[in-house]
């Protein structure tokens, strides 16, 4: 009876080895799949496709150098156009196929708000490629979601410091963002930059027209009417697009100085005024400084090569977060023995994890929010180079914009003095 | 005083323009057909992508600037000639005397296959061509610049309200319409071809849309979607005006765009809601729109 028992004993431990030594030495898989999510169609398109055309070009990069510990990758690309109950079900089914490994997503803040929880529950390792919505981690944990952005509030803050800067004289500012979570954050981010570093500034208009407008005549007209020294917009995509066609002959932008947030993606496909201040939204200038020793320019040749025309930052961004997730796998199989991790291990190794993307440092923080520099310039044009680029930049550090972890990011706004700007570097101190 | 309001009804006006070509479209189709055409807004987005497509090629190859501007008629009347017989002879002409659940199924079938169908041939990209606009220049109006395109929309949008009011009192067919609607069955009873006249009613309101779309083109970028976005603009004109009224229609686009302009002046927030916020204050007081009827019907 004791020699059963000590069997029973033995084969359970054999059993609790063996589940052991799977979990550390996970089989590396033949392919490393990835479900990259963004907008393919509808006016968002826009700004998505260079997203996916940056995932192609770097995953041609990375699995020409031999893929990820040999490893190449193999992308499955998801459409948020359809909708975010479309994108929900969908990142499901790819998360419950035994073959996904990986997921790049979202584009939308709002689907990845939707899917951080999703990816916890299902235990995905998953990189938000693009949402910057600073709500992301503000009031949950997300193991398993990282993003290596800057959130919305060290994005917008920078284009306030910038066009105070740059137009100290300022007294009258307009908003026209979209209608929706990210256009209204924007407006209330900057309301409260501007009442911490010139709360003299009067907001003339506030307009948010619906996500996806094709015209914005009267809203052109309601700028015009105001008045406004400076103009704040973050629209974005095929509505940038639309609102720049319609405001350029009708004289806003001589009028008043433009600031678009996202302008830098749509600089190439409309003909954007030079002086209009734009920016990346982190620091995906690939002809940057210090994209330039980064390895920016080669991926930026691959993709002129592809696609025949020069990346914008939404390509930028996919391109860093397939940087991430790489770096990721490096980290994690070194601290394996050389073995291929499990998801735990994958995530554990992101957790606080440095690396140099093809535009500059990231650092993930402990609640995985990611700490990147924001840069920030003009329309403009330089000998030598077709087609506008970015000219008096700033780079702005990325641990100086970015409220404190565990600090409420209104009420650090809130805490701030003119002596901050003060402090900041200014307009043309990056060339 | 003068000087602030100068502003605001010239937008009202360009706006209530752009909306005018589709709502018009869509109530006289309905008006002669006794269909809602849920897919009339797709016709919308083609005539635009056809008339950009067409602008494109003018440019580049070299032609004469001023012929984008007859390019944007003729784009138009080549998607109502490919599409209109076709379309109304096939699918639409099936649901006649059906149920106007079929009807609106049917219609919303064709909406999707074109909306994709648009995808495949002109791709997801965005299209843009404005040298129209650039052609034309701008004026100042009460110290707002405004597009001399925008002037060129309200006028001819008074055109086709005039050329409509025209054709169905003045010309032949126009009358024959307007028997097809007073009374169809009495009219079949006279010799009058009424599936002639359907036909007719529908590429001409495929026409109207697709102008709609020809014109929107030089100040807009066509891409996948702006066709759904029109046609829930429309049907609300529509149902304010009261379906079937060529001139409610016309009235209907300047409230629905007095209210949308009023907004973004005044309420911004409510912006995207006000022509509905309109279309609900109308329908509790008049169910069937200002200008329609519940037992008679006239175009």
């Amino acid at each position: 009876m004791a020699h059963r028992t000590s069997i029973k004993t033995l084969l359970a431990a054999t059993a609790l080895v063996t589940s052991a030594s799977v979990a550390v030495a996970q089989d590396k898989p033949a392919s490393l799949d990835v479900g990259v999510f963004t907008f393919m169609s509808g006016p968002a398109a826009a700004y998505g496709m260079p997203g996916r055309q940056g995932a192609e070009v770097v995953i041609d990069m990375i699995n020409a150098a031999g893929g990820i510990d040999g490893v190449p990758i193999s992308a499955t690309f998801v459409d948020e156009g359809q909708g975010a109950e479309g994108v929900i079900s969908e990142y499901r089914r790819l998360a419950e196929e035994p073959e996904t490994d990986f997921m790049i997503a979202a584009l939308s803040s709002g689907n990845c708000l939707a899917l951080a929880p999703i990816a916890d529950q299902m235990e995905m390792p998953t990189v938000g490629w693009n949402c910057d919505s600073h709500q992301l981690f503000a009031d949950a944990e997300h193991p398993y979601f990282f993003r290596p952005n800057g959130n919305t509030i060290a994005e917008f803050m920078a284009y306030v410091i910038y066009f105070l800067d740059n137009n100290p004289d300022v007294e009258r500012v307009a908003i026209i963002n979209p209608d929706y979570s990210f256009g209204h954050d924007a407006a209330e981010i900057v309301k409260a930059s501007l009442a911490a570093f010139k709360p003299e500034v009067e907001i003339v208009a506030e307009l948010f027209p619906k996500l996806g407008s094709s015209t914005y005549q009267t809203e052109v007209s309601r700028l015009s009417a105001a008045r406004p020294d400076v103009i704040f917009s973050n629209l974005w995509g095929g509505d940038l697009e639309n609102f720049v066609r319609q405001a350029a002959p009708r004289g806003l932008f001589r009028q008043s100085q433009a600031v678009f947030a996202l302008g830098e993606s749509s600089m190439n496909n409309v003909d954007m005024p030079e002086g209009v201040i734009v920016g990346v939204l982190g620091d995906g200038w690939w002809r940057s400084p210090d994209a330039a020793e980064l390895g920016a320019p080669e991926f930026a040749e691959a993709y002129q090569t592809k696609f025949e025309k020069a990346p914008v930052f939404p390509a930028m961004k996919m391109a860093n977060a397939f940087m991430v997730m790489k770096a990721g796998y490096e980290k994690a199989i070194e601290a394996n023995g050389g073995a291929w991790p499990t998801d735990e291990q994958l995530t554990a190794a992101m957790e606080g994890m440095t690396i140099d993307t093809l535009t500059g440092s990231m650092t993930f923080r402990a609640d995985n929010d990611g700490i990147v520099d924001q840069v920030v310039g003009m329309v403009g044009s330089v000998e030598g180079i077709e087609g506008p680029v970015l000219t008096n930049m700033v780079r702005y550090d990325g641990d100086a914009v970015l409220p404190p972890e565990g600090e409420d990011p209104m009420a650090w706004i809130a805490s701030l003095t003119p002596d901050f700007i003060a402090a900041m570097p200014k307009p043309g101190s990056y060339e | 005083m003068l000087q602030s309001i100068i502003p605001l009804a010239v937008d009202a006006l360009a706006n209530a323009a752009l909306i005018f070509f589709v709502a018009v479209g869509l109530t006289l189709v309905f008006s002669v057909l006794r269909i809602l055409n849920v897919a009339h807004g797709s016709f919308y987005s083609i005539g635009a992508y056809v008339a950009a497509s067409v602008g494109l090629w003018i440019v580049g190859a070299g032609l004469p600037d001023w012929l984008t501007f007859p390019a944007l008629l003729l784009s138009a009347a080549f998607v109502a000639a490919l599409f209109g017989p076709i379309v109304e002879k096939t699918l639409v002409s099936w649901t006649y005397g059906k149920s106007e659940a079929v009807q609106v199924l049917v219609t919303f079938g064709l909406f999707l296959i074109l909306e994709d169908l648009q995808r495949i041939v002109f791709g997801i990209q965005s299209v843009y061509q404005d040298t129209p606009m650039t052609m034309l220049g701008i004026s100042e109006i009460g110290g707002i610049v405004y597009l001399n395109y925008q002037l060129l929309l309200i006028g001819l949008a008074g055109v086709v309200l005039v050329a409509l009011r025209l054709f169905i009192t003045r010309s032949r067919t126009g009358r024959l319409l307007a028997a097809v609607v007073a009374d169809r069955e009495v009219s079949e009873a006279l010799g009058i071809d009424t599936q002639r006249m359907f036909m007719i009613a529908f590429t001409l309101g495929v026409f109207l849309a697709a102008i709609g779309g020809a014109m929107a083109t030089p100040t807009t970028g066509v891409a996948p979607g702006l066709g759904a976005d029109t046609m829930v603009l429309a049907f609300a004109v529509a149902a304010i005006g009261g379906l079937g009224q060529v001139e409610g229609a016309a009235i209907a686009s300047i409230i629905v765009a007095t209210a949308k302009v009023l907004a973004i002046y005044f309420a911004p927030s409510l912006d995207a809601v006000a022509p509905y916020l309109v279309m609900l204050a109308v329908l509790l007081v008049k169910p069937y729109g200002l200008f329609g009827s519940g037992s008679t019907r006239k175009i």
